[in-house]
């Protein structure tokens, strides 16, 4: 009697309507289109520079310093008090359990009151975008209605490499031995398993460096960046202050050539060099997040709008393909192909996953990362996420027309994470 | 008006020839359509009402019905069985020419493409599916186009845009297809409610227009889809099945199943609802304009009869939209 129930369901109240939902595929596709009150959108979003890891500009600055910076910088660019604040996500990985400590302390050196909360989460190089899901998902759930998504690492201070404390029987479990393997093996693996070649790695990582210094010559990081006033020791011993406003590790002068003299860094014959993996970095992110109606009723800007938000596993030992599978369950969310989106960030963590990756999916060279990537400006981990929202956002408002953007990366481990984002226009 | 009656049968659609402006066919089932059987009803205007040509038995209810657009003779037909009938009105014998069987579920509609080279007709079922047809290629499908996420009660190609169709489904939302790629090129949440019709425009290629349980009309542009060009409310029930109008770019017909048929020009802001008609006793489904008699309108109803009139509305020149 199915044709009863469904010729019922056409006379029932409107209010009934239940969408749809099918596990993989949510109400999120029926969204894509449309403007909603209870869309969760991005406001604004500021970065630091970022700074080479015990070289660059911020090897004597803590992270708590850096994300002060920004969690500041981003309420005082839009006038909101941070008494507004729901919640505030940070972003980390390599503080002690993921630097809760660290981060409360950014919140007070902000002089954001007591009772406004902070958390961190640890999702590995998505953690910045993952502080993001955290906070929209929060509002989405009714918790708040505005909230800070961060992100910061200071890899000037901190190590990867120490693994805590797991079991001894991980060895008995390929995939949970597949953990350990150094990131930099796993992109062997990928470069290996899925044939990309030295060469196309070399080039992606040029036009990385060709692309990053081009925007920084044209001024177009100086929007994202905020100016982070530290200290910094010379080699002589001697502390001054410094203003820093520049990424530093841009490279305008990588050669082709000079990528391609470069040895293995993470084996004697493999074809990932120091030149193509991202580099080693110091940064912090931060980007306001808020229900539509909330934050149109303080008349507050709409700069993107998040249209779909996925992560999916992947084999850990192949870590680096996790935004080809990522990114396509993000578009299916929002209703969306490959085709509709204009600009795509694709975390480089080593050139060969990005090729990969991108190839795989069928994406036009020419949408991802015009302004380049981990490969020129860095990759502090737990910042990485929110850093490429900012430019994603940024760069499609700098076009100045209604488009969609992406943000994806991988993640160690075996994951992937990715986010659809709608600029809605000027 | 013009009326046929048709004992035990209970209308679910109703479409014009294109090649005899007096010549229609009906869609019926039996007992509501809830079980039983189907016919086909070929049926012919004459001076004084309507006569029956033919008519055609199928051993499950018939919900939609479209004619050929390169033979007189053919028709379609999509059936509670998930099969798809094609019938030859020259053909003596009272069984179908062929049956397309690959829906899993109910077709709720077929449509067959105004393109004159190929023979293309989309399927919509509630098995969530859409199916493209070429008739001249045999009982295969071309393709099978999925992402609803609920039943699709309505399939229509674009009469601009070769390849190009769009369903409404229960899911609440209208999709546009490209049945080249096999993709779905556009996926508007136009309803919050499920959407049981859609029809183009025929003098814009971008717009559209959605009926839906939720009592509105929405007219879509659809290089724009966040909100729509205009929302029509006037109906009491969910809306069955909306036309545009062959003849005035902003005027289109909508029926119900609060019994009646409204007639609609979007462009006028102030009062869009042009008239309302209330001469059937039953859930009014099926809708057509003819594409050659200018203003004719034609309906069919669960109260077992097809009506044939000119509204008012249309018979008078327009009144100029504020």
């Amino acid at each position: 009697m199915h044709r009863v129930k469904v010729v019922f369901g056409h006379l029932s109240p409107p209010n009934t309507f239940k969408s749809h939902s099918d596990p993989i595929v949510s109400g999120a596709e029926c969204r894509a289109l449309s403007a909603s009150p209870d869309d969760i959108v991005v406001v604004h979003g500021l970065r630091t520079a970022f700074g080479k890891a015990k070289k660059g500009s911020f090897k004597d600055t803590t992270p708590d310093e850096l994300l002060s910076c920004v969690m500041t910088a981003v309420l005082v660019d839009v006038g909101l008090s941070p008494e507004r604040l729901g919640d505030i996500c940070v972003g980390n990985v390599l503080q002690p359990g993921a630097g809760a400590l660290m981060a409360r302390v950014a919140h007070f050196l902000s002089e954001f009151p007591e009772t406004v909360p902070v958390y961190t989460v640890n999702r590995m190089c998505s953690s910045g975008l993952q502080a993001l899901f955290n906070i929209a998902g929060a509002i989405r759930s009714g918790s708040y209605d505005m909230g800070l998504a961060c992100g910061v690492e200071s890899m000037s201070l901190r190590d990867a490499g120490e693994p805590g404390d797991v079991s001894s029987r991980l060895m008995d479990f390929e995939k949970a031995r597949d953990c350990v393997i150094p990131m930099g093996i796993t992109s062997e693996n990928v470069a290996e398993r899925f044939g990309v070649s030295r060469e196309k790695q070399d080039a992606f990582a040029f036009s990385s460096q060709q692309k990053a210094s081009q925007a920084q010559k044209q001024g177009i990081f100086d929007q994202e960046i905020c100016p982070v006033t530290t200290k910094f020791v010379d080699e002589d011993g001697s502390e001054r202050t410094v203003t820093v406003t520049k990424d530093d590790g841009i490279r305008p002068s990588t050669t082709l050539a000079g990528l391609t003299k470069l040895r293995g860094a993470f084996k004697p014959d493999g074809s990932t060099t120091a030149g193509n993996s991202s580099q080693v970095s110091d940064g912090a992110a931060a980007v306001l997040v808020g229900r539509r109606s909330v934050v149109e009723s303080l008349s507050l800007p709409v700069l993107g709008v998040l249209k779909a938000s996925a992560v999916v596993g992947v084999p850990p030992d192949v870590m680096g393909i996790g935004p080809a599978y990522a990114i396509p369950a993000a578009l299916r969310q929002a209703g969306l192909t490959v085709a509709d989106i204009d600009v795509f960030e694709i975390n480089e963590a080593f050139a060969s996953q990005a090729v990969y990756c991108v190839e795989k999916l069928g994406i036009a060279m020419e949408k991802v990362n015009p302004n380049g990537g981990a490969i020129a400006l860095g990759h502090p981990l737990g910042c990485t996420g929110a850093r490429q929202v900012v430019t994603l956002l940024n760069e499609l408002k700098r076009r100045g027309r209604r488009a969609y953007g992406v943000v994806s990366m991988c993640i160690g481990t075996g994951m992937g994470a990715a986010a659809v984002f709608e600029y809605p226009g000027p | 008006m013009k009326t046929f009656k048709f004992p035990a049968r209970h209308g679910y659609a109703v479409e014009i020839s294109p090649f005899i402006p007096t010549r229609l066919a009906c869609a019926t089932s039996q007992y509501y359509g809830i079980a039983g059987c189907g016919t086909l009803l070929v049926l012919e205007q004459t001076e004084t009402g309507i006569s029956l040509v033919k008519s055609f038995d199928w051993n499950d209810g018939l919900f939609d019905v479209t004619w050929s657009e390169s033979n007189e003779h053919i028709l379609l037909t999509g059936g509670g069985d998930g099969s798809l009938q094609v019938w030859d009105t020259a053909n003596p014998l009272p069984g179908p020419l062929q049956v397309l069987k690959e829906h899993t579920q109910e077709v709720y509609s077929v449509d067959w493409s105004q393109t004159r080279e190929e023979n293309l007709v989309v399927s919509g079922s509630w098995d969530r599916t859409a199916k493209v047809w070429d008739l001249n290629r045999g009982g295969q499908s071309l393709c099978t186009l999925q992402g609803h996420e609920g039943v699709i009660y309505s399939t229509v190609w674009s009469p601009h845009i070769p390849g190009c169709f769009a369903s409404a489904s229960g899911d609440g939302t209208l999709r546009v297809w490209d049945v080249k790629t096999g993709r779905c090129r556009l996926a508007i949440p136009a309803h919050k409610a499920e959407i049981l019709s859609c029809d183009w425009c025929k003098y814009d290629q971008n717009v559209i227009v959605t009926g839906a349980v939720d009592c509105s009309l929405c007219v879509w542009d659809l290089r724009n889809v966040r909100q729509p060009l205009s929302r029509l409310l006037g109906h009491s029930y969910a809306i069955r099945r909306v036309k545009f109008s062959p003849f005035n770019q902003t005027v289109l017909a909508s029926c119900s199943y609060d019994f009646t048929v409204r007639l609609w020009d979007y462009s006028r802001t102030e009062q869009p609802l042009l008239e309302t008609l209330e001469h059937h006793s039953e859930f009014v489904c099926g809708l057509d304009f003819n594409l050659q008699i200018p203003n004719q309108v034609v309906d069919c109803s669960w109260d077992e009869t097809v009506k044939i009139y000119t509204p008012l509305c249309l018979a008078a020149p327009l009144p100029s939209a504020q």
